[in-house]
């Protein structure tokens, strides 16, 4: 399954948003990978690649997850994406 | 390609890159690879960009896993962007998500007005470093002539 969110965080997809993310995907029992939309995906559980994706803060991203905690990564993803770093849980 | 974009070239020069063994302490790493950058007279104010360095890293690690580390900053401190480049064969303990140390170490200062850029170089590096032979190839060089090839290449 596959959603696009749009990323909220001022930093983009870098530093502690990034971090989160990447911790995020994970946790849980799925393969996760995010991308531009219609673009070439990466790992999102590893960090190189998600700072090689160069997203910043109001761009749109994909999120693909296949397996058994697939929406549920995906929820909790969006959540890390759609927050903005000020009211982070960090 | 963006015209405005930094060229590769204009931001690493071989004085930038040191085959010397840094400090395997990630601060005194982070200090160590600063110098090679005050030395070649591209920092106009050591301890600004230094807590620039250090305040990044407080936020979260720089350590981006397959034992890289990416310190970075941007600051006043640089009038131009610049990437420092070492590389450590104990490995630093860079505090990684995948608990790998980095043995290849790019240090990356860029104006505080810089705008995209920093992230622009941040992408691009990081894109070049996911690809396996690109890694051996920067451990194996034995040259900075070598390693600044093989940069210069992988991020074109």
């Amino acid at each position: 399954m596959d959603r696009v969110v749009t990323v909220v965080p001022e930093d983009g997809l870098h530093a502690r948003p990034a971090a989160e993310f990447v911790e995020t995907a994970g946790e849980y029992d799925a393969d996760v990978q995010v991308g531009p939309v219609d673009g070439d995906p990466v790992d999102a559980a590893s960090m190189l690649a998600v700072t090689s994706l160069g997203v910043a803060s109001g761009d749109d991203v994909e999120l693909v997850a296949e397996g058994e905690d697939a929406e549920a990564a995906l929820d909790a993803l969006e959540e890390v994406l759609s927050t903005p770093e000020a009211e982070s849980a960090t | 390609m963006n015209m405005d974009e930094p060229s590769i070239d204009a931001v690493l020069s071989p004085e930038l890159i040191t085959l010397e063994e840094p400090p395997a302490e990630k601060d005194a790493c982070i200090e160590f690879m600063l110098d090679r950058a005050v030395e070649a007279g591209r920092v106009s104010d050591r301890e600004t960009a230094l807590e620039a360095l250090f305040e990044r890293e407080a936020e979260t690690t720089t350590g981006v896993g397959k034992g890289i580390g990416i310190p970075h900053a941007k600051t006043d401190a640089v009038s131009r962007p610049t990437i420092v480049f070492a590389r450590s064969s104990e490995g630093v303990d860079f505090d990684a998500m995948d608990g790998e140390p980095a043995t290849l170490l790019f240090m990356l200062l860029v104006p505080a007005e810089g705008g995209e850029e920093h992230l622009e170089l941040l992408s691009s590096l990081s894109r070049a470093l996911m690809h396996d032979e690109v890694r051996e190839d920067l451990h194996e060089a034995e040259s900075k002539a070598a390693i600044e090839e093989t940069i210069t290449e992988a991020v074109a």
